[in-house]
């Protein structure tokens, strides 16, 4: 492929849940190394978007290419091992272990076990988490989960990743330091697409923006672009 | 030397048998267990020959514990019919036994067939399981059905046609000698050459053998659980999909842990025939599926100590209160219903929780040791 080519690109993507469409034919398309940020009201079909490009569910109809690879009917082990990630909307840590091992297990796939120590430590001093390795995520605050959880996703160093609302639930300084962690990431060139509902922390991400509403992709632009168009603030951003 | 320098020396030693997954991580612990180890070992020196016999069948129930420990507790799935591998151990050692014994003059290659054919068969159900993603209750559901499918064809088989050779399966009779030519299903006969080496299923030597190999499975499993293996089991039960996502193929994971339970659970339907020298379709009824599992939740599912103690200690008080008549299942019943409503988790798994937070307590008061119980869960 060559750099123009965008590195995901889905093509008329429904997905029906009985009677219910969550999503009504969804072309979307992200360019490699592209920040890119997903919003919508609830309901809007955005986890969904992410379930379907995580191969977690598969589409009722349409397709997912990525670098021009049709991967519509790869599951979701498949599709982390091509170098995809998530953060699920519910976090989903391990609670039983330690926070160490919850970076160990993701780490296990992809690096030697000498190497795994440094890379917990070079993951948490990234995610502000240092001296934390031996807590059971019980012990953790909120914040602190969701940075772990971020982290567990890009144990990997995956070429994509899908961060599902990861500041929900964050105080102020927390949601700035993790628009922070993003950003780093984005600079290492990682392709990443965050859903959020917290449109300050969008703003402060000031992004290209794709709006999701009642299944379909309702406008697209820089975020400033959504923030001025009428429609935009009638279906969503007026509720806020 | 203070309690951190001790462990550091344990951990050198024990490695991965002392590793955060298990219960019992230090001196204390290890100090009990040997002290079990040599009173287990004593046993034979204070106990009538009658009281051997029976505690030889004991041991073999820590294995079916032992088995559906890591299946279910590590890696959360729960199967109802882990006695269909023991029963199909237990068969297979009985026919290849019965057919080889004259040619062989040993039980070497019944004894590997027993654990091997039922790993097999795990294999088969696994594949077929696994790969069309069923989970949950389905599997455990369909296994206890596979596992009555068994009995109910072997229960069905009294027909004297049903002969393996110099083996007659015997339907309601249990497995028998074809004609009364062939030799008596035997206890285990280990040989190398000429040298053999017996081990009758009353004798004490039985007792010891099967001693010898659940302490070794226990340990193995120790050693399993608190590898890299082993948190990728738990990753696969505290949430499948997430592992998933970071790439593990858990079908794949889930198909190796069926085949190890498998395998265990194969070994003492070995070990129980050749104890018994006979195998009855029973082996593969409801009462021998969900008995494991109440050891298991009884003891606690989520360590292979606290369900190996489950299952001893059930086993032994179940003996005892057979003495008493009728009343004791209604006995047994109401100590399985308080001890699993008073501790959901296990007792012995609860126990030793209180015994840590006492410890921890103890510390953070008198400044012993140092370290709370949660940095006292460091990689080994």
């Amino acid at each position: 492929m060559t750099d123009n080519e965008p590195i995901i690109d889905t093509s008329g993507l429904v997905k029906q849940y009985g009677g219910i469409a969550a999503l009504q034919g969804v072309d979307f398309s992200v360019d490699r190394g592209e920040l890119h940020c997903i919003i919508g009201p609830n309901g809007a079909g955005k986890s969904t978007f992410f379930k379907l490009l995580m191969g977690i569910e598969r589409p009722t109809a349409g397709a997912i290419h990525y670098k021009g690879r049709d991967v519509t009917s790869l599951g979701s082990f498949e599709r982390a091992r091509l170098g995809f990630s998530v953060k699920f909307q519910n976090i989903r840590v391990y609670p039983d272990l330690t926070v160490y091992h919850n970076l160990f297990i993701p780490l296990r796939r992809h690096h030697r076990m000498k190497k795994i120590p440094g890379q917990v430590a070079e993951l948490l001093g990234e995610l502000r988490l240092s001296g934390t390795e031996n807590e059971t995520v019980s012990n953790l605050s909120h914040g602190q989960i969701q940075w772990l959880a971020i982290g567990m996703s890009i144990a990997a160093e995956p070429e994509v990743l899908l961060l599902d609302e990861p500041t929900a639930g964050m105080s102020d300084d927390e949601t700035r330091e993790t628009a922070e962690i993003i950003r780093r990431l984005s600079a290492t060139g990682m392709t990443i697409l965050v859903i959020e509902h917290d449109m300050a922390f969008i703003r402060d991400l000031n992004t290209r923006t794709t709006v999701l509403h009642y299944g379909r992709l309702f406008a697209q632009g820089t975020f400033s672009e959504i923030e001025a168009n009428e429609e935009v603030h009638q279906i969503y951003l007026g509720t806020l | 030397m203070g309690s951190n320098e001790q462990r550091s020396v344990l951990d050198k030693y024990l490695g991965r048998l002392n590793g955060p997954q298990t219960i019992g991580r230090g001196v204390p612990f290890w100090t009990c267990f040997l002290a079990v180890v040599v009173v287990l070992a004593l046993c034979p020196e204070f106990l009538s020959r009658y009281e051997i016999i029976n505690f030889s069948n004991f041991l073999i129930s820590g294995f079916l514990a032992l088995s559906l420990c890591l299946l279910w507790g590590y890696c959360g799935v729960l199967s109802l019919g882990q006695a269909a591998f023991f029963g199909v151990g237990g068969y297979t050692y009985g026919i290849v036994a019965l057919n080889l014994l004259n040619a062989h003059g040993n039980t070497d290659v019944a004894f590997v067939a027993g654990i091997v054919v039922p790993t097999l068969l795990a294999g088969i159900l696994g594949l077929i399981m696994f790969y069309a993603r069923l989970a949950g209750v389905y599997i455990a559901i369909l296994m206890l059905v596979v596992s009555l499918m068994f009995e109910l064809f072997l229960l069905q088989t009294a027909d004297p046609d049903y002969t393996i050779g110099a083996a007659y399966i015997g339907g309601f009779n249990g497995l028998r000698p074809a004609s009364p030519d062939d030799p008596l299903l035997p206890s285990l006969i280990f040989g190398a050459g000429e040298s053999v080496l017996e081990f009758d299923g009353r004798s004490v030597e039985f007792y010891y053998l099967t001693l010898g190999l659940l302490g070794a499975v226990y340990l193995g499993l120790r050693w399993l659980v608190n590898s890299s293996y082993g948190y990728l089991l738990v990753g696969v039960r505290e949430d499948s999909h997430r592992t998933e996502t970071f790439g593990y193929d858990i079908r794949l994971v889930q198909l190796s842990v069926f085949c190890i339970a498998a395998a265990i659970a194969g070994l003492a339907g070995v070990l129980y025939t050749a104890w018994g020298t006979f195998i009855h379709p029973n082996q593969f009824g409801l009462k021998a599926n969900i008995l494991p599992v109440i050891w298991v939740a009884v003891g606690g599912r989520k360590d292979l100590t606290a369900a190996l103690i489950g299952a001893l200690v059930l086993e032994w008080v179940g003996i005892r209160l057979a003495a008493v008549g009728e009343i004791s299942l209604l006995i047994m019943g109401a100590i399985l219903v308080v001890a699993m409503l008073v501790t959901p988790e296990g007792v012995v798994t609860t126990l030793a929780r209180v015994v840590e937070q006492g410890r921890a307590f103890a510390r953070a008061r008198w400044g012993r040791g140092g370290t709370g119980p949660r940095s006292e869960r460091q990689d080994s």
